[in-house]
Formats: C-alpha cells, sequence, structure tokens
C-alpha cells in the first residue's frame, strides 16, 4: 500500500504534463516547488535533414544558435550575461531533431529568457563563428572518434552501416569534407527551412509563470515561416548474415559492437515485452544483468557488456540515456566494451552465444516474476528531475503515445508473463542477420579466424572454475558461419572523411 | 534504558539551515560510538532515496610500492558480496528493487552509492552494513575481478587526458600518493591477480567505521531510519588504521615533460602548480577557486582572445580541486596548431601576472561569487544529485557544516585576497608544465 502512495507521488509530475498539454504541440509541466525553470525546444531538424554532401549543417547550425551571437548581443556579450546567472542554453541534434535546452534559476527568468529567444529567433550567422565551431567538429571527427575512444568509433560505424544508404546513415557529426564546405549560407538556409514555426515543439518546465510562458510563445512568432517539406523517406533494406566490419587501427584492446535494426517503437505494446527481455539481457550499466555476469563477471573479459532496444547516444558518460532523441526505426544493439585482442573472436561468440539463448530459450518464470518487479520501480530513475520529465513527455508527442511512456512502463509490467515476453523477443529479435563492428590491431588475423571459423580457445591468465571452463568448450566452437564475402576490413584512419 | 538512549539521541541531532546558509536543506548529524558518522538530507516528496557510504580512502592512501590502483580495485570488490549475500544474491537484491546503484573512487574517496524507493530503505541499511562488516571473497573470485579492473584501464587508456594525467602526476610529484592515478600504474593494475592477501589487509584497514560516512537524502524519517542504522552498524568494530603518506617538499623549480599520444590529437598544454588541499579557513585557497574562474573561464579575456577572437585553441579550462593535501591547481589549453603552442602559453602567464599586478574589478568579482552559488544550488534538483554535490566536500572534511563555511567564505573573499592567492600559488617555482602531442600529425 505504501508502494502505492509513494508510486503516485513520482508520477504526478509526469501526468501534469499530459493534463497541461496546451492545444497546440506544447508540453507543459509545471512545478510550483522547483526553484528553477527548464527549457525545451524540438526542432523537427535532424541530421536526416542534412542535403547530400553538407553532412553536419543540421548539428552546426544548432551550434551556432546556442554558441555564437546573435543580432542583439556578440557571444562574448551572452556569456557575460550568463555567467552570473550560473545558467545557459545548449543544443544537441540527433538524426530527426535539434533539441535547445536551457535551465535557469527562477530569480533569473527575466533576463534570461530574452536571451534564449534572440538566440533561437535572431541568430547572427557569423562568418567567424562558423569557423570556430567547424574546427571543433572537425576535429571531433579527425582525433577524438578516430583516435581516442574506441567504443564510440565502434558504435558510430556500426550506426552508419546499419543504415547506410539512408536518412540515418550519416552520424549527426558529419563528415570531415562536407564540414569543410559548409558556407554560412549554407547554414542560413538550413535554419530558414527547419527552424520555423509549425516544426517544433515548446517544453516548459518547473517554476515558471504564466507570464513566461506567454512571452516565451510570443517570442518564437519570429521564427521563420513553415514550409511544406516531406521528412525523408526511411528506406530500410535487410541484412542478410553476419556483416562483418573490421576497423584496424593501432588499438590496445577490441572493441565490438552488434546491432540490427528494429521497428518496434516505445507506446507499442510488444516494446514492453522487449523492454523486459532486454532489461534482464543487457540493461545499460547494470551488473545483475545476464550478458555482463557471462563476459565481465564470471570471465573478467572486459569492463562491462549491455544490450539496448532503443539507440542510446553517449552510452559512455551517462547512466541513462538522454530524452529527445526520437527515431521512426530503432536499433537492437549489443555493446561489448574493450577486451584483450587475443579474446576478441571468443568474447564475440560469447555475446551471440548469449542472444541465441535469449531468443530460443526466452526467460524462465522466475526472472519475468523478478524483472517486472524490479522494472516497476526501476522506471522512475529514467526520468527523475523535471528537465528529464519535460523531455520524455515531449518525446511522447513524436511517439504519438496517449498520456506518459514512463507511467505506462511501470504500469504493464504486472501484467506481463513469461510467453508473452518471449513471443515478441522470437518476433522481434534474431541472431542471423546482424551488423557487426569490431575495432582492432590484426584485421587480417582476425578476419582469417572468423571466415574459418576456428576454435577461439581461450587462456586465462588465473584459475576459473570448472563449470565455466566447460561452458567455454561450447563458446570456443560456438559456429558463427560467417561468409568470406560478408567481411570488410576497413582503415581507422579515413573514417568519416 | 535503549529508550531512553534514543530520546536523548533525538534532542542532540543537530539542525542547520539558518536563513543566511547557502544550503537550502535542513540536515542532521549524527555519530555511532564506534565512529561511524551518519549525515540525513531529508527531501520530501519525490519517493526516492539516495543512501551513501562514504569510504575516505582512495588512491591517497596507496603507500606501498607495487600497489596502486588498490582502492579503485577494492571498489570493484566490494559487489563480490559477503556469506550472507554473495555478490550474484545482493545483485539480484538490489536488481529487484529496482535501485539505481553504483560506485567511484577518486584520490581521497571510495564512494557506493543506491537510490531507490523509500519503502526499500530497511533493506538497503541491512544489505549495506552487511558487506561493510562482513565482505567475503575468494582467491578465484579476486583474479576474475582483477581482468575487469585491467579491462577499465583499456579503456581508458586511449584517451589523451588520461595520458596526460598519468604523465602530470608522475612529473609534479615526487614522494606523495598524488604521483599516481586512481587507476594506477599500468605494471601494478597487470599485477593485480597477485594481490589476494594484500587486498583482505586493505579491507581491514581502512573499511572500519571511523572511515566512512554514510550519506542519506531524500524522502524519509530520520529518526527511524537513525535506529535501523544504529542496529545495523552498532557491532562494527572500529580499527582504522591510517595510511602514513609521505608528505611532498616544497617545490623548488618548474619541471617539465613532453607527452607523446600514440595517435592523432590535438596538442594540449597543461600548466599545474602546487596549491594547497582544500581548506574553506584558508583564505588563499578560497580566493584560488575564484580566480581560476575569472582568469581562465568562459568570460574571461584569456578565453575571448584565445577561443573566440584569435580561435588558437578550442578551450582552455582551469580547476582547483577539493583534495585533503596539496594537489595540482591547472590550466589546461587545447590548441589547435602546434606551433602556437609558445603563443598560448605566453598568453596564459600574461594572464596571471595580470592578477598578480592588478587588483581585480570588484563587480566582475561579485559575479564570480553569484555564479558559484547558483551553479552549486543549481545541481540540487533530486536527492541522488544532491548527495553528489556534496559528497566531494564531506569526503574532503569529513563533515557536512563544511558546505555552508565554504560559501560563506567564498562570498567574502576581496579583490586582495585575488591578488594574494595569485602571487602565491601561481608561480614558475610551484609550476609543472606538460606538453601533450600525437605522433600521427594530420
Amino acid at each position: 500500500m505504501k508502494t502505492h502512495n509513494l508510486i503516485s507521488i513520482l508520477f504526478l509530475g509526469l501526468l501534469a504534463a499530459t493534463a497541461h498539454a496546451g492545444p497546440a504541440d506544447d508540453v507543459l509541466l509545471p512545478v510550483a516547488d522547483d526553484p528553477t525553470v527548464s527549457y525545451r525546444i524540438m526542432f523537427f531538424a535532424g541530421s536526416q535533414y542534412d542535403p547530400p554532401g553538407k553532412e553536419g549543417l543540421a548539428a552546426l547550425t544548432a551550434r551556432m544558435i546556442v554558441e555564437a551571437s546573435t543580432k542583439q548581443h556578440s557571444y562574448e556579450e551572452i556569456l557575460d550575461l550568463l555567467f552570473p546567472m550560473a545558467g545557459g542554453y545548449e543544443a544537441s541534434c540527433s538524426v530527426e531533431t535539434v533539441v535547445i535546452s536551457g535551465r535557469i534559476h527562477k530569480d533569473y527568468v527575466a533576463a534570461f529568457q530574452p536571451l534564449l529567444l534572440q538566440a533561437i529567433v535572431e541568430p547572427a550567422f557569423d562568418e567567424e563563428e562558423l569557423k570556430r565551431i567547424r574546427s571543433d567538429m572537425i576535429s571531433y571527427l579527425e582525433n577524438t572518434l578516430r583516435y581516442s575512444s574506441d567504443e564510440d568509433l565502434g558504435k558510430a560505424v556500426l550506426y552508419e552501416t546499419m543504415f547506410a544508404g539512408t536518412p540515418y546513415g550519416h552520424i549527426p557529426a558529419g563528415r570531415v569534407k562536407s564540414l569543410k564546405s559548409i558556407t554560412i549560407d549554407d547554414v542560413r538556409a538550413f535554419y530558414r527551412r527547419n527552424f520555423t514555426k509549425l516544426n517544433y515543439v515548446l517544453g516548459l518546465g518547473g517554476g515558471y509563470g504564466i507570464e513566461s510562458l506567454n512571452s516565451l510563445k510570443e517570442g518564437l512568432k519570429k521564427l521563420p515561416p513553415y514550409q511544406i517539406g516531406a521528412r525523408p523517406h526511411l528506406d530500410t533494406k535487410p541484412i542478410n548474415g553476419l556483416q562483418v566490419t573490421i576497423v584496424e587501427k593501432d588499438a590496445p584492446a577490441t572493441a565490438i559492437s552488434i546491432g540490427a535494426r528494429l521497428d518496434v517503437l516505445r507506446g507499442q505494446s510488444d516494446w514492453y515485452s522487449l523492454a523486459l527481455a532486454n532489461s534482464w539481457f543487457g540493461e545499460h550499466r547494470n551488473s545483475a544483468s545476464h550478458l555482463y555476469q557471462v563476459i565481465r563477471e564470471v570471465r573478467g573479459l572486459n569492463y562491462g557488456d549491455y544490450s539496448y532496444i532503443e539507440h542510446f547516444a553517449n552510452g559512455g558518460a551517462l547512466d541513462f540515456p538522454a530524452p529527445n532523441d526520437p527515431r521512426r526505426q530503432q536499433i537492437f544493439e549489443m555493446w561489448i566494451r574493450p577486451v584483450p585482442h587475443a579474446w576478441g573472436h571468443f568474447a564475440l561468440r560469447a555475446a551471440l552465444r548469449e542472444l541465441k539463448h535469449l531468443i530460443d530459450d526466452g526467460l524462465t518464470e522466475e526472472q519475468v516474476l523478478e524483472k517486472r518487479a524490479a522494472l516497476s520501480k526501476y522506471v522512475f530513475h529514467f526520468a527523475p528531475t523535471t528537465m528529464d520529465r519535460l523531455g520524455y513527455a515531449m518525446d511522447d508527442k513524436f511517439y504519438h503515445i496517449e498520456g506518459s511512456h514512463l507511467e505506462h512502463y511501470r504500469k504493464v509490467m504486472p501484467g506481463m508473463t513469461r510467453n508473452r515476453v518471449h513471443e515478441a523477443v522470437r518476433k522481434h529479435l534474431q541472431y542471423k542477420d546482424l551488423q557487426i563492428v569490431i575495432i582492432t590491431k590484426d584485421a587480417k588475423a582476425l578476419r582469417e579466424a572468423l571466415v574459418s571459423d576456428a576454435p577461439s580457445q581461450i587462456t586465462y591468465p588465473t584459475p576459473r572454475p570448472a563449470e565455466v571452463l566447460k561452458e567455454d568448450e561450447e563458446i570456443i566452437n560456438f559456429p558463427l558461419h560467417i561468409q568470406p564475402e560478408n567481411v570488410h576490413i576497413i582503415s581507422g584512419k579515413s573514417l568519416f572523411e | 534504558m535503549i529508550r531512553l538512549m534514543t530520546g536523548l539521541t533525538l534532542l542532540l541531532f543537530t539542525a542547520s539551515a539558518l536563513a543566511e546558509n547557502v544550503f537550502p536543506y535542513h540536515y542532521q548529524t549524527q555519530t555511532l560510538p564506534n565512529g561511524l558518522r551518519v549525515i540525513f538530507i531529508p527531501m520530501s516528496g519525490s519517493g526516492l532515496v539516495s543512501y551513501w557510504s562514504i569510504v575516505r580512502t582512495g588512491s591517497r592512501d596507496e603507500i606501498e610500492p607495487g600497489r596502486s590502483g588498490y582502492a579503485h580495485f577494492f571498489e570493484h570488490m566490494m559487489f563480490r558480496g559477503t556469506k550472507k549475500y554473495p555478490g550474484p544474491v545482493y545483485d539480484r537484491i538490489v536488481n529487484g528493487m529496482g535501485a539505481n546503484s553504483n560506485a567511484f573512487t577518486s584520490e581521497d574517496l571510495t564512494a557506493f552509492h543506491l537510490t531507490f524507493a523509500k519503502a526499500d530503505l530497511a533493506k538497503v541499511i541491512e544489505l549495506e552494513a552487511d558487506r561493510f562488516q562482513n565482505l567475503h571473497y575468494e582467491r578465484p573470485e579476486f583474479q576474475t575481478e582483477a581482468g575487469a579492473v585491467y579491462g577499465e584501464y583499456r579503456k581508458d587508456q586511449t584517451e589523451p587526458a588520461f595520458m596526460l594525467e598519468e604523465k602530470l602526476r608522475d612529473t609534479a610529484f615526487d614522494q606523495h600518493t598524488y604521483k599516481h592515478t586512481t587507476m594506477g600504474f599500468e605494471a601494478d593494475v597487470k599485477n593485480m591477480p597477485q594481490g589476494y592477501e594484500y587486498s583482505q589487509a586493505f579491507f581491514q584497514r581502512f573499511y572500519r567505521p571511523e572511515n566512512v560516512a554514510l550519506l542519506v537524502v531524500g524522502d524519509f524519517d530520520p529518526a527511524a531510519t537513525w535506529k535501523l542504522i544504529q542496529k545495523s552498524y552498532d557491532s562494527w568494530k572500529p580499527g582504522y588504521q591510517a595510511a602514513a603518506i609521505k608528505p611532498e617538499p616544497a617545490q623548488s623549480g618548474e619541471r617539465k615533460a613532453e607527452v607523446a599520444y600514440p595517435g592523432q590529437t590535438l596538442p594540449i598544454l597543461d600548466l599545474a602548480y602546487r596549491g594547497d588541499g582544500f581548506a574553506p579557513d584558508n583564505r588563499d585557497y578560497v580566493a584560488a577557486r575564484l580566480l581560476v574562474e575569472m582568469a581562465f573561464g568562459s568570460t574571461s579575456d584569456a578565453y575571448k582572445r584565445l577561443v573566440l577572437d584569435q580561435q588558437k585553441t578550442e578551450t582552455i579550462f582551469a580547476g582547483v580541486p577539493m583534495n585533503r593535501d596539496a594537489s595540482l591547481f591547472e590550466v589546461t589549453a587545447v590548441v589547435k596548431q602546434a606551433e602556437d603552442l609558445p603563443t598560448v602559453q605566453k598568453v596564459l602567464e600574461e594572464t596571471i601576472e595580470r592578477f598578480q599586478t592588478t587588483l581585480v574589478d570588484p563587480a566582475q568579482l561579485a559575479g564570480v561569487k553569484r555564479h558559484e552559488k547558483y551553479g552549486f544550488l543549481m545541481q540540487l534538483d533530486s536527492p541522488l544529485h544532491t548527495a553528489a554535490a556534496v559528497v566531494p566536500l564531506i569526503s574532503a572534511a569529513g563533515s557536512i557544516d563544511v558546505v555552508d563555511r565554504l560559501y560563506k567564505a567564498l562570498e567574502q573573499v576581496t579583490p586582495e585576497d585575488i591578488q594574494r592567492a595569485a602571487r602565491k600559488y601561481f608561480i614558475p617555482q610551484r609550476r609543472t608544465v606538460i606538453v601533450l602531442k600525437g605522433t600521427i600529425r594530420p
């Protein structure tokens, strides 16, 4: 009974988001005792709208809005004005959307809100500032992504190979050559076409007053007029067999990412069944999940192993996904953190063998019961703050969810059955047609090992229990049936050029 | 007798949050006879509780040669469980309550935290009290976990910032254990599977009640929680043995080192000055915190010149850490072209000189103070975030009243204090300069 009361309290905010939604697309989440005000303005202006040859333009335009001058103030003045308030605004770009978000103590709303509005509706788009931001973005591709995080590199290559030839086929960060070709006129044109009236969802939450809301809505009327333009068609081709991309570079360890496209979206009944199965299999950063137990806890191969049924940006830094990265098509993904090179083939086999078991055998009755009870409460952690809840409520609009996704997630858990979960797993997940990306040092040797399906012997530095070694025998010989024509080696040096 | 004791204890709770204090929540503190400190910060309404065990031991306490990285390794071992609740059982229970659970290690602390629905608080107290008193693991589990720790090292070692930090610490310190990173020297990490007996001694020495503070933040009843904590932690035996950390002798002159990053990166210039440990009563230390923001923050002349106008650096940033012992006050610039490194260094040095010779504008100083205060307040938006915001302070000073002491001290800083801090800390004699460059050129 106590739990029910608690849960009611926890979801008051989410209910408010629905109850107060305005006649248009505004999402309002008033929280009277919140000393801050949260803003989120989500434009349907993500990287899928990048013109060919101008990959990165959406992300660059977003940064030109929040990290540069406006017609009223130079960027230096803006920084000076924002600084004593300890507030600010930022942008993030995903494939579908650009969200501009900001948070301020309510003592400073009157000073902050005009700055935010000016950035959105009256950006200066100065040539010198374009050079600065473009240079940062090129450096991210040339230096950070290619060299300093093999895990992020593996994921980026995975997303590109999975959606090759579609509007989702390039990462929002873009391409080096494309970025170099972008002019200030390109930015202006992209802005005029996509940052328009009727092409955004306004989210406002926390301790705001009605006058703030009204002036915000009034201010956004200065956006360029809406232009009719069809959303790019997302025509995805099937994956045939295990398609392996090996990125060769001087890596200290082997990083593995595995994925397949997934048509189930949140709000649909099967999504919640899959979410339960996935949470048991590989909940992000959760040490109780199965994959983590098999690969890390029992064998000590690496630092962690996770799986996903939605794209999870910036997973290396976040415990829970950031909202406002909605998609028309989702991904099933497995993230195997770096293992010593000699164990790469073994780790891949271990991961795929567990996926096969999940699909063939499903979860036990007990596992389903435990997981549904756990998730009923775990869901709270996805949106602990006003800013997070606001973001989730806006995503609900994108997915056409009546009410709240997170509330629904919690509510359907008690009714989950083993059969329902297994049916959804079998219907939507599979282990034969997958994209696999491996970052490693000796690509040729790995390729040979993969296509010959040779046993992947493993030698541990310290003893392991007999039952582990016995199961290892099965992993060592687990057949992958990777066809030679499906293994491609690429150099890490030229990626995203 | 027990009832009377409890009543007295309740009266002894220290209430805080005077009107002029910055920290907006009332808090209460208590100490068990065995020395375990307990801090309660009630925040009603959310239905969530964040429960933290803060061990005031970090890589700073790793004094034996060959044993760097053990505080962090031990953070991992704490999840291997007890005889009553072995690791997988612990995981299953915590997972079953839908808790968000994690841990981290720094130079000075190892922190374990769970955030969960308030109905599960009693179970969490039982689980945490059990593992802190009765941790049990066998050699094979220990050795397997060592593999995961080396995996974490492998994950970090491709980052230029990680390589730079390793070199900086090794160069700037001779005696003090701040010489190594929290991750430890690679050779020591590799050798960890051989340290089973040492690990048990490590637990016995440091995981003792006098060296631990519990922090409970969120939607709970402090009096009832205190009773549960008393019951579960009372039998925990004291016996903390502080590590004999060698003090670092005063630096006698500038030090320099270069790092060759095996890959492509923008060059990084790091100017690290030997500073002081965290001390809200040390006016110089407090002033230095504001000074670095004024000199190198996003509104500074140096930032505007190097990042925005000349675009010679991608970014610059500076920080004064909250360490228990004297650590490094760093100014870091990510430079776009290697040939600009000397020019950038010159601008950074000239900036410091200006603060040494010219008093800052009081209005600008007031702005920085407001930025610090509101920046801190903005973090306190959930039980977990509130706990995370105060844990470094509790770790550095051992108590929570330090939060308001620090913000009051910041409020009192004058332009003269800023100038004195610039003259005291930011001098070549205290400086270590590290330059990192990639081995592959674009």
